[in-house]
């Protein structure tokens, strides 16, 4: 039993949370969203400085929320990558500064691996082994998880753009706004999402053998724009829903095709587009009729936060994983085989 | 009853103190403008092996290039909470000057983008608040100038500033953050054939007799999307800019930024300089290179703002006496 304090500055989210154990203590979030809305997508300078303006309130409001004293804590997690190297370095640097004034163990760790371990969060379930799809602002893969702290195999993951990525260029085209994953979502509930037939990425025959659980959604996003060029007075309740099938089928068919394969009767899936009311809803459905036990987080905890930190970070103690060393370099790019850092 | 944990990352120096009513009892630094996350940590618990006593945090609060400087703030602040106590900002100039004992003069530190932060001293006192300018205009002063690498920000000075003068609550960063809000009412989307007769149109305005024809842009549309990647800019469906970009081995090409005379800065060459450059990334390019009229003056602070530098000069490209500049940004 452990009380791990966890802190994500890996986007535009300056977010701690707290847990014990597998129980969720605290959660507080501090997002800049608003301020990078008018330059149509996250500037990472606009983040890093709102990072540093956040941090201290955001950690004393935690742990005003779980009633405990900063001295009470007895591990910190951060997410050491991947994301915004500058972002990802004040959460690193707070940390360190914490783990260093309290004498107590740093866990630099994986956000991809992070939003997986949510999971774990208040439940009694065991995370693997599943087959995780986890698709967000930045990545979208699927991946095979043996053992979420030391083994985790990527099966595939986008060529391109990642899937909420397309989501905000989609919705950018259509002049919704930003960030374009709930204004999607909300367009596309009174929308036909039969009414347009956009491509599948990577799913024809030939691409299937080559590219068997990767993504593309550049074709897609192109197909899209060609259509809102060509037909002045569409309807855009019906090219959000039809826009929004294309790549939630395509999510949930090749993940479920991994679930085939791998003999895995589990998925998870992960990451800011799992808030997508479309695609919970048909995963819902598939899952049900392949006989796969299908696991979502909360909608709160599929966005980036800090729990899902503390949580990968409890589960990384009870794995019995040795803390980061002092001084881990945060890693822009981290592969998500690099669960905890050395 | 006072040791004072100082810190300074506004520079390309990572530096700790530990500060005891005036004896010092640690201080090291170390040079790498790359490593202040990795360097900081590992100095403090190198100071702390001789006392975990700490009763105030003081930190270098700039002028400095924000990555590094935040992670000295970020790490003071957050020490601070974890060990309950007080911290405390000073000014990183104020810290480099506290050792140099001329009467008038200014110290100055690396901003990058070939300019410097800077602030005067006289008779032991800051004259104003810090800027950021080239080194022509800081050497106008005619005082003497003493620069980052002779000089650096002394964590035992900011140990001593930290306990004695008024604090900085802020971090100061001088330059605003690099970034541009889109322009007003302008929508970016693909460009395609039936924008063909306003391109050619704007073309024959803008470019004259070396103005692309209808066919040229036609073949530069067969490489898309795998290839090459045209945006169009378009205000009340009207077009009025776009972009083109051409991808050939490791190397992309940018082919042609254009913005209609009425649609000039407003930040419409920008945004679609920036998402050419968000394209070859994509594409996982090991470079960008376009090619430039010599002569444009309006275009060229644009690409170097954007990490372009001339690699050369092509005579006659554009036609008799129109001569070329090739500039090219690096991605890997």
């Amino acid at each position: 039993m452990a009380l791990v304090l966890g802190i994500e500055t890996s986007c535009d989210e300056t977010a701690v949370g707290i847990v014990d154990d597998r129980k969720l203590l605290a959660n507080v979030i501090s997002s800049s969203v608003e301020q990078h809305a008018r330059f149509g997508g996250v500037v990472p300078e606009v983040a890093s400085r709102a990072h540093l303006e956040a941090m201290q309130q955001v950690i004393k409001q935690a742990l005003k929320d779980a009633c405990l004293s900063i001295k009470d804590i007895d591990a910190i997690a951060v997410t050491a990558g991947p994301g915004l190297i500058g972002a990802l370095l004040v959460g690193v640097s707070s940390a360190s500064g914490l783990a260093l004034a309290l004498g107590k163990p740093l866990y630099g760790v994986n956000h991809l691996s992070a939003h997986i371990a949510v999971d774990q969060l208040d439940n009694s379930n065991q995370i693997q082994p599943a087959i995780a799809l986890l698709v967000s602002g930045g990545h979208s893969s699927i991946l095979q998880v043996n053992n979420l702290a030391t083994d985790v195999v990527v099966k595939g993951a986008t060529i391109d753009d990642a899937a909420g990525e397309a989501f905000d260029k989609i919705a950018r085209l259509m002049g919704l706004g930003f960030p374009g994953g709930p204004l999607i979502d909300k367009q596309a509930l009174t929308g036909d999402r039969t009414a347009i037939n956009f491509p599948r990425g990577l799913s024809a025959p030939a691409d299937i053998e080559k590219y068997k659980y990767d993504f593309s959604f550049s074709g897609l996003k192109t197909a899209v724009a060609r259509y809102l060029a060509q037909t002045p007075d569409y309807k855009k309740a019906d090219v959000a829903a039809s826009f929004q099938e294309a790549v939630v089928d395509v999510l949930i068919s090749k993940s479920l095709s991994a679930c085939k394969e791998s003999g895995i009767d589990k998925l998870i899936i992960a990451g800011g587009v799992a808030a997508n009311s479309r695609l919970r809803e048909l995963a819902k459905q598939r899952c049900e009729s392949a006989k796969v036990e299908l696991r979502i987080p909360p909608a709160n905890l599929c966005t980036d936060n800090g729990a899902m930190v503390a949580a990968l970070g409890s589960l990384a103690i009870n794995a019995g994983i040795k803390p980061s060393q002092i001084g881990i370099s945060a890693d822009s790019a981290a592969s998500v085989t690099q669960v905890v850092w050395k | 009853m006072s040791i004072v944990l100082a810190l300074d990352t506004s520079t390309s120096k990572t530096s700790v103190a530990l500060v005891e009513n005036g004896k010092i009892l640690f201080n090291k630094s170390h040079l790498d403008p790359l490593a202040h996350g990795e360097v900081l940590p590992k100095l403090v618990a190198q100071a702390l092996e001789l006392t975990s006593k700490v009763d105030l945090v003081a930190v270098g609060m700039g002028p400095g290039p924000f990555t590094g400087l935040r992670v000295g703030i970020a790490f003071a602040q957050s020490y601070a909470l974890g060990a309950d106590i007080n911290w405390v900002g000073v000014c990183s100039l104020d810290a480099m000057a506290a050792n140099i004992s001329a009467s008038d003069f200014i110290v100055s530190t690396d901003a990058r983008r070939k300019e410097r932060f800077w602030a005067r001293y006289q008779q032991g006192k800051r004259v104003g608040d810090p800027g950021v300018g080239k080194i022509s205009e800081i050497e106008k002063f005619g005082v003497p100038v003493f620069n980052e690498g002779d000089y650096f920000p002394d964590p035992v000075a900011i140990a001593n500033l930290g306990l004695n003068s008024s604090s900085v609550t802020q971090p100061i960063y001088i330059r605003k953050p690099d970034a541009y809000p889109l322009p007003d009412g302008v929508k970016f989307r693909a460009m395609t054939a039936l924008d063909l007769v306003s391109a050619v149109g704007i073309e024959k305005q803008v470019y004259g007799k070396a103005a692309w024809s209808s066919a040229q842009f036609k073949e530069e549309f067969a490489k898309a999307p795998k290839n090459a990647n045209y945006l169009a800019a378009e205000v009340n469906g009207e077009l009025v800019g776009y972009a083109g970009i051409f991808f050939v081995a490791d190397v992309a090409d940018i082919h042609t930024i254009t913005v209609t005379d009425n649609h000039r800065r407003k930040g419409i060459g920008r945004e679609l300089l920036k998402r050419m450059i968000d394209w070859a990334r994509v594409k996982k390019a090991d470079a960008i290179m376009l090619e430039m009229r010599l002569g444009n003056d309006q275009a060229r602070p644009l690409y170097e703002h954007y990490g372009f530098t001339e690699v050369s000069k092509r005579e006659n490209y554009y036609g008799p006496g129109l001569t070329a500049v090739v500039m090219r940004k690096e991605l890997k």
